[in-house]
């Protein structure tokens, strides 16, 4: 098992360094910092140009440069923002729970709605119920998830105003207080659900897959011959054991819902790091998008590797290979 | 002697014998007809709208904004600003087309060269290959999209770059396997011992071999091509505002929600359908050529 796990970890922090690598090598190739930071008028004066570029570290070779990126970047050090003129790490510590809440109930909501239907529906394999939310995983995969938010929107929110369309009420910050709490819920309600259905309709599709195998072998057979009740055997000796393939796309599970959080976000207009990054990227706010894309991207990477070594734990034959 | 061996073992290979495995198939006859209306709209853009996607046409003494199904000289309405949304609409099949198609073609060109390199190089470039496609495939694609724009701007140029980018990979992991398996087989042993060139080789016995999992990839991935393709439009990040791209309308739309609910719904519809047929198709095609990829239904 430890060694399954530091195996994964060091890939993980191969993964980060690329991916660092690529954001500050990309940035190094199209992006001339300098120009930006200098007025207008200035910009063809040769000598203020240089005296900035030095001042700034600019004209070191590019690995120095990396190099000094990387340290600032493991202590979330971007630099200032150019347009709000703030550091980017405290913008981004500041957007930081209004993402992780949406994230984790984003993630509640799929894993509520996805796993029971997917068992649900292949015990009760090509029934009505079946077929019904069969019908529903293949929208929720088809559908852009803008489109599903602005729908809501104009049928819960415009017309009747069910739930609140945007932002995330009186809460700040990580905890609300406990009067808080509903009006946070509120809030959360049409934004989590949103971003639930993409991840749902996954969820959905592979539980039932993975149900229906488990359904097919031999311990369930015997369980069921034994004449135990078929709650029992359905919920305690097959659902545990198909929520196991529900783990290995956790990676991918993952990647929809940061997919998802950014328009989410923009939609919703959910003061988190996706609307931020959008701001950012739409006013080419260089610091701001890397500091947006890494720590994003970073979180990913951890979140995966995290749910990997889960996976290892729960399903033994996959620390071998 | 060795060319005239080699093409009688090419005839091995995917075209032939998916002509002839496509032969009284059972086909997904509604996909199918929606992306051939797709396509046919795409094509005769101006000849089936009614009116220019662009130009505005102002009722004198009127109101600009036509609700749908009322007036039937616009019968899916206009937008704010007096354009038929009809013409809209199918001229927003062309964008999609116009976008996803070059896009989707670079991706499965270097995805599949990658695949292909790496699967027949074998060794530390292989795996140098692999370890960077594992990384690319799992991560976020619009967050990619995102940098990309960041560092190109906004056009059509950067969502293709962008669909590369983030579908590459796929291509690759799927390229290889194919490769890693077919490179062991009698037909390729026989080529490499008579002296045939190892780029000879990949294209003319490896590369065939490749065609149906390339179809049945490409299919599978229109959809999510498109749904990237429609969200960066609608975040103001792929082509310019105002062009008749679904994406973008569904973002114009948003801002006239009440007095104006069909202006999101339609383009949204359009998008939700075609992605589905491509889905299905990609289903089905997977299914029929490649059981080995079939998973529990």
């Amino acid at each position: 098992m430890w060694a399954y796990i530091l195996r994964r970890l060091g890939e993980g922090v191969i993964t980060l360094i690329v991916l660092s690598f690529v954001v500050f090598g990309s940035v190094f190739l199209t992006g001339d910092v300098t120009s930006f930071l200098i007025p207008i008028s200035e910009d063809h004066d040769q000598k203020v140009y240089e005296e900035q570029k030095k001042a700034m570290g600019l004209d070191r070779p590019f690995i120095i440069q990396y190099l000094d990126f990387l340290g600032h970047a493991m202590r979330l050090d971007f630099g200032d923002s150019f347009v709000i003129r703030q550091p980017v790490k405290d913008l981004l510590l500041e957007r930081l729970p209004a993402t992780i809440h949406l994230a984790v109930a984003g993630l509640l909501v799929a894993v509520a709605i996805g796993v029971p239907l997917g068992i649900l529906s292949a015990v009760k394999r090509d029934s009505v119920f079946d077929q019904f939310w069969k019908a529903f995983a293949i929208f929720g995969m088809a559908a852009p998830q803008f489109w599903i938010a602005i729908m809501l929107i104009l049928f819960l929110g415009a017309g009747v105003k069910i739930f609140p369309t945007f932002g995330r009420g009186e809460v700040e910050g990580w905890f609300p207080t406990l009067t808080q709490v509903p009006d946070m819920i509120y809030h959360l309600i049409l934004p989590a659900f949103v971003l639930a259905t993409s991840v749902a309709a996954a969820i959905m599709r592979l539980s039932r897959s993975a149900m229906l195998e488990v359904l097919d072998s031999d311990y369930i057979k015997f369980a069921q011959v034994k004449g135990l009740h078929d709650r029992i055997v359905i919920w305690k000796h097959a659902a545990r054991n198909a929520f196991i393939p529900v783990l290995t796309f956790g990676g991918i599970t993952l990647a929809g819902l940061l997919n998802g959080s950014v328009v989410v976000e923009v939609v919703f207009a959910w003061p988190g790091i996706g609307l931020l990054l959008l701001q950012a990227v739409t006013s080419r706010d260089y610091p701001m998008a890397e500091g947006a894309i890494l720590m994003s991207g970073a979180a990913y990477v951890i979140c995966a590797m995290v749910v990997d070594i889960l996976y290892g734990y729960a399903d033994p034959r996959i620390r071998v290979n | 002697m060795a060319t005239a061996e080699h093409a009688v073992l090419a005839e091995q290979g995917g075209v032939t014998s998916l002509r002839r495995r496509l032969k009284g198939a059972r086909l997904p006859w509604v996909p199918i007809i929606i992306l051939v209306a797709l396509v046919v709209f795409a094509i005769g853009a101006d000849v089936f709208s009614p009116y220019s996607p662009t130009k505005n046409d102002i009722k004198i003494g009127g109101q600009n904004i036509i609700p749908p199904f009322q007036d039937w000289s616009h019968p899916l309405g206009t937008d704010k600003l007096g354009k038929d949304y009809l013409s809209r609409l199918i001229h927003g099949a062309r964008t999609t087309l116009r976008v996803t198609a070059p896009a989707m073609l670079v991706a499965i060109v270097v995805g599949t060269i990658i695949g292909l390199v790496s699967g027949y190089a074998g060794r530390w470039a292989d795996s140098i290959l692999m370890r960077i496609t594992d990384a690319v495939m799992g991560f976020p694609s619009l967050l990619v999209a995102l940098l990309i724009v960041t560092l190109l701007g906004t056009g059509i140029w950067t969502v293709i770059v962008a669909v590369t980018a983030t579908s590459w990979a796929r291509f690759a992991r799927m390229i290889r396997g194919e490769v890693l398996s077919t490179r062991e087989r009698d037909f390729v042993i026989l080529a490499r011992i008579t002296g045939v060139s190892p780029s000879l080789i990949v294209w003319r016995h490896l590369f065939p071999n490749t065609v149906n999992t390339l179809m049945v990839l490409t299919s599978l991935s229109v959809g999510q091509v498109i749904l990237l393709e429609a969200s960066l439009s609608f975040l103001g990040m792929g082509l310019k505002p105002g062009e008749p791209a679904w994406g973008i309308m569904v973002a114009e739309g948003r801002a006239h929600l009440i007095g104006g609910w069909w202006l999101a719904l339609f383009p949204g519809i359009a998008i939700t359908i075609v992605v589905m047929a491509f889905n299905f198709f990609g289903d089905w095609l997977r299914d029929y050529l490649d059981p080995k990829l079939r998973r529990a239904r």
